[in-house]
């Protein structure tokens, strides 16, 4: 056994070519499920038992079971269904790659939605009080003052959830789709390099954590630069 | 609901491998997490660079990585050792239950670091002082003073932690593990009932997080219970 640097060579291109699917995965769970946080959000906050009580159960269900069983249930199980084989979302449902993408933005939008709800309750009363006294609507309020502040508030924790996003993004090489972990393995299964091969993959995967963490600390920055202490 | 008629004793002896690995692994993560964060408080450079590093690595790559790696990476590891023996032996591997506990325990562990480092910063250093003027040993102001005062601060957030460990050792069941996920796969096998199985999943899996939230309901009551109001 010894670390065999030439593979490495070898299999880092190989690796990077399914970057591209990593990113498709990445991206476009994280624009359907921020969009899927923000209703459902709107229903929690929206004080109605009957939009209140199912975003409750629906976050419970997608909170409180592993990503890996919600893929499955939805690659692997929504076939034996058939009212799902007959319905519009087969074409979808059908690809390994579109049951990723809504596995992934169910769960991502369950836990961001909570992470909104964090936000929207830390935006200080007084300022509500204060667009009330303006003579503001509820929705302007929501619009103009609460939301801002909100976003502001929310950033570090959803720039943590969308690096959680990522490394699940890894879990879609379980069904059969070759994104940067799939690839890794399958180069495993024919050389049988285990370290080479998969410490290289993980290094691709830090730069990419390290690329969201400095982008999201660089939009935080600047979302908070009026409230920097002149020093 | 037939199908699953003499599956139910499979499911719950999965069900009791999840529980085993599940406090295994909490065991580690406490070691990890305050191993982790002792390092990252202490003086000494190289300490807090190797935990530097752990967090970093461990929170940046992918669950499922870090548990191919450590299993594959294992095996081919004590079979080239073995082999140095006695030739005649294909393949010697860590047991998945052992391999998977310490690489899901290493990843939860990384999150607990900071946790329990945050949570350490925390305690009130007029306590730990007074502790010195008692004359209590490192050891021991560590043990009864900054222990106790620390766990009440890390206890909401190691409550999420605990709820990725029970979440994580699902991935387990891909490197052969028998809990939960690969009782169903066999249960589909014979019965062709994908659904049905993976909702057993599910459900089995919601029960366990209810009922780790409850706990740490009730443990965060019972630690901070000298905060209480009296009646």
């Amino acid at each position: 056994m010894s670390f065999d640097f030439a593979l490495i060579v070898d299999s880092i291109p190989k690796i990077l070519t399914g970057i591209g699917l990593t990113f498709q995965l990445l991206f476009l769970s994280a624009v359907l499920g921020l969009a899927l946080a923000i209703i459902l959000l709107l229903m929690r906050i929206s004080g109605r038992w009957y939009l209140v009580a199912p975003t409750m159960v629906y976050i419970y269900i997608f909170r409180g079971t592993p990503i890996l069983v919600q893929i499955f249930i939805i690659y692997y199980g929504l076939p034996q269904l058939e009212f799902v084989r007959d319905s519009i979302f087969w074409p979808i449902l059908r690809e390994a790659f579109g049951c990723a993408i809504v596995a992934l933005t169910l769960n991502t939008g369950a836990y961001v939605s909570e992470i909104l709800r964090g936000g929207v309750l830390g935006v200080d009363r007084g300022l509500k009080e204060a667009g009330a006294a303006l003579g503001l609507s509820a929705r302007h309020r929501f619009i103009y003052v609460t939301a801002p502040i909100a976003i502001r508030l929310c950033l570090p924790a959803y720039s943590n959830d969308v690096i959680s996003l990522m490394k699940s993004t890894a879990l879609a090489s379980t069904i059969t789709l070759l994104d940067m972990m799939g690839i890794a393995r399958t180069i495993v299964a024919e050389t049988y390099a285990p370290y080479e091969i998969f410490i290289s993959v993980m290094v691709v995967y830090l730069i990419l954590t390290w690329i969201i963490q400095r982008g999201f600390g660089w939009m935080e920055k600047r979302m908070s630069r009026h409230v920097r202490s002149e020093a | 609901m037939e199908a699953l008629t003499g599956w139910w004793d499979d499911f719950f002896w999965g069900s009791l491998v999840v529980v085993e690995i599940f406090f295994v692994a909490l065991i580690l993560t406490v070691l990890f997490g305050l191993i982790g964060s002792a390092a990252k408080l202490s003086k000494s450079r190289v300490a807090h660079s190797i935990a530097s590093a752990y967090t970093i690595v461990f929170r940046g790559t992918p669950e499922i990585l870090v548990l191919l790696l450590f299993y594959f990476g294992s095996a081919i590891t004590l079979t080239a050792i073995a082999q140095v023996f006695d030739p005649e032996i294909k393949f010697v591997d860590i047991p998945p239950f052992w391999a998977g506990s310490l690489a899901i325990a290493l990843i939860v562990g990384s999150y607990a670091t900071e946790t329990f480092r945050g949570a350490f910063l925390g305690v009130d250093p007029g306590q730990v002082e007074a502790a010195r003027a008692l004359g209590l040993s490192n050891l021991k102001t560590f043990i009864y003073v900054r222990i106790p005062a620390m766990w009440r601060l890390a206890l909401p957030p190691f409550g999420n932690h605990m709820l990725s460990l029970i979440k994580d050792t699902a991935l387990i069941a891909i490197i052969g593990l028998e809990e939960t996920l690969f009782v169903a796969k066999q249960a589909i096998g014979t019965t062709g009932k994908p659904f049905t199985m993976y909702i057993v999943v599910g459900a089995i899996y919601l029960g366990f997080s209810t009922v780790i939230t409850l706990s740490v309901m009730v443990l965060e009551r019972y630690a901070n219970r000298h905060l209480e109001v009296a009646r």
